[in-house]
């Protein structure tokens, strides 16, 4: 589902971030990126989206390479993705049920079907009586709650989520597993988070990579 | 209210230049209508030594040729004959060329005139050609100015309408980059992505159009309204009320969209 050759990342000439980077995710798999602050987890996990480009090297993601990807073929990708964000993104001057349609609508669904397919997610994430709330209206574990609504809404072939519990408390930190442990396990759908900390007893098989000094290591 | 307070800055100088618009719009009918009139009271007299063919002047000299009138030998001779003897006549009748009277279509400039009196004096056929310069209308040549200057106006206004507009919209983008970015990161495309600008750049080109279709409506059937009853006989207005609005309504969405689209061509290089 995602597979690295010799990948090379840096923000400038100089300097790489990622270097040789190698590393194959199967699909259906969950996968933790782990890592020190400032190893390049992060920039890793933006360069799947092509936010980052590559410097070098092949990451094909979905079926495709992302080496060089713009226009039409990067919308093509980010419409095959769900990403979640540690500051959830959603936009404020929507309301949440609003937010969760924006991949529908993109892929082009109708505004009714993208409005009922939104009305379940919240049901899903406990969130159906606040549809009509705008992002402010609701505390942070709800609003990350919301992104992964968002981030399912599409059926999405991968979830990509960098740092998505970094802001919350415990208990929303627990909710925000649950459902992606649920996404893997009961849709299929393969995640990749980025995380600085794996938590203690998740309950279904996963793998883990590291990256230290722009290097990234398989630890488990 | 905070809709219309974000539109505001694109309406003023949509408004504004579109008011422009119309201005030159009526100067320039009015013009062109008091062209038509004063140039039936006008005409060019040449004389030449064979008879003229209409078409011949019309593709020497360039000008749109309204009718030319001969102006019958037997009728000069007649006025003069008694002065002369009858062989003076008939050698007069021999030797006197022919005189035609040229109306044209559209009241020419000075400027045009003389050179239309250069041109014709090309053919060698022509012996004699009298333009009349000093009859020359100064009321036509006021309301050219008045022309001229409506158009150098409304170039200007449309300029800095333009720049205005381009910096709301940049405003916008600015605003509304956050909502770009997410839609962005979701596979949307800029035109996708930017919906909400289009949108206001829409309404802002409609509620423009609304408000300056209303004036010139007023205008148009009320132009004693704004100019003194003394000018009735010049100022003549005959703007077709669905041509005009058609030029307002194309020239309010094709500045806003063409502005938009340059503002927008600007931040996709800039972001993508």
């Amino acid at each position: 589902m995602i597979f690295a050759k010799n990948i090379y990342l840096s923000y400038d000439e100089n300097k790489y971030i990622i270097k040789k980077g190698n590393f194959n995710i199967k699909e259906k798999e969950f996968v933790f990126i782990g890592g020190t602050s400032g190893s390049g987890k992060s920039t890793l996990l933006k360069s799947f989206y092509g936010e980052i480009p590559l410097k070098h090297g092949d990451l094909v993601i979905a079926g495709q390479n992302v080496m060089g990807i713009k226009g039409k073929s990067l919308r093509r990708l980010r419409k095959d993705i769900g990403i979640i964000f540690q500051d959830y993104k959603l936009i404020k001057e929507w309301t949440i049920e609003e937010n969760i349609m924006i991949p529908l609508k993109i892929n082009g669904y109708s505004n009714d079907i993208s409005r009922e397919q939104a009305n379940k997610l919240l049901a899903h994430v406990k969130l159906a009586h606040r549809a009509g709330y705008y992002p402010n209206e609701l505390s942070g574990g709800e609003q990350q709650r919301v992104a992964v609504a968002r981030a399912l809404a599409h059926n999405p072939k991968i979830i990509i989520a960098d740092e998505p519990t970094g802001n919350l408390d415990d208990y929303s930190a627990d909710v925000v597993w649950n459902l992606l442990k649920g996404a893997n396990e009961q849709l299929g759908i393969t995640v990749v988070v980025v995380t600085h900390r794996v938590p203690k007893n998740f309950g279904i098989r996963f793998r883990q990579l590291s990256i230290e000094d722009g290097i990234i290591y398989e630890v488990s | 209210m905070k809709f219309l307070k974000n539109i505001f800055a694109f309406i003023v100088p949509l408004t504004a230049m579109l008011i422009s618009f119309i201005i030159y719009l009526f100067a320039s009918n009015i013009l062109e209508n008091y062209r038509i009139k004063i140039a039936n009271d006008y005409s060019i007299v040449i004389v030449t030594n064979t008879p003229l063919i209409k078409e011949e002047i019309t593709k020497l000299a360039g000008i749109n040729v309204e009718k030319i009138i001969t102006l019958e030998k037997e009728k000069i001779i007649n006025d003069i004959k008694n002065n002369l003897s009858d062989t003076s006549v008939d050698l007069l009748r021999q030797k006197l060329p022919f005189f035609y009277k040229i109306q044209l279509e559209v009241f020419p400039t000075t400027s045009e005139l003389n050179i239309i009196k250069d041109t014709l004096y090309q053919n060698k056929n022509i012996r004699k050609v009298e333009i009349f310069s000093k009859n020359h209308n100064n009321i036509y040549l006021l309301l050219l100015l008045l022309s001229r200057i409506s158009f150098i106006l409304f170039s200007i206004i449309t300029i800095f309408a333009v720049i205005i507009i381009s910096k709301q919209i940049r405003i916008w983008f600015y605003e509304h980059h956050e909502k770009i970015t997410i839609l962005k990161l979701h596979g949307a495309s800029i035109l996708y992505s930017s919906s909400t600008i289009l949108k206001y750049a829409i309404i802002s080109a409609i509620l423009s159009f609304t408000i300056v279709s209303s004036i010139f409506i007023y205008l148009l059937s009320n132009i004693g309204v704004i100019l003194p009853n003394d000018l009735e006989n010049i100022v003549i207005v005959t703007l077709s009320l669905n041509d005009s609005l058609t030029k307002i309504f194309l020239l309010s969405f094709g500045i806003s969209l063409l502005t938009i689209i340059g503002v927008l061509l600007k931040y996709k290089l800039k972001h993508d």
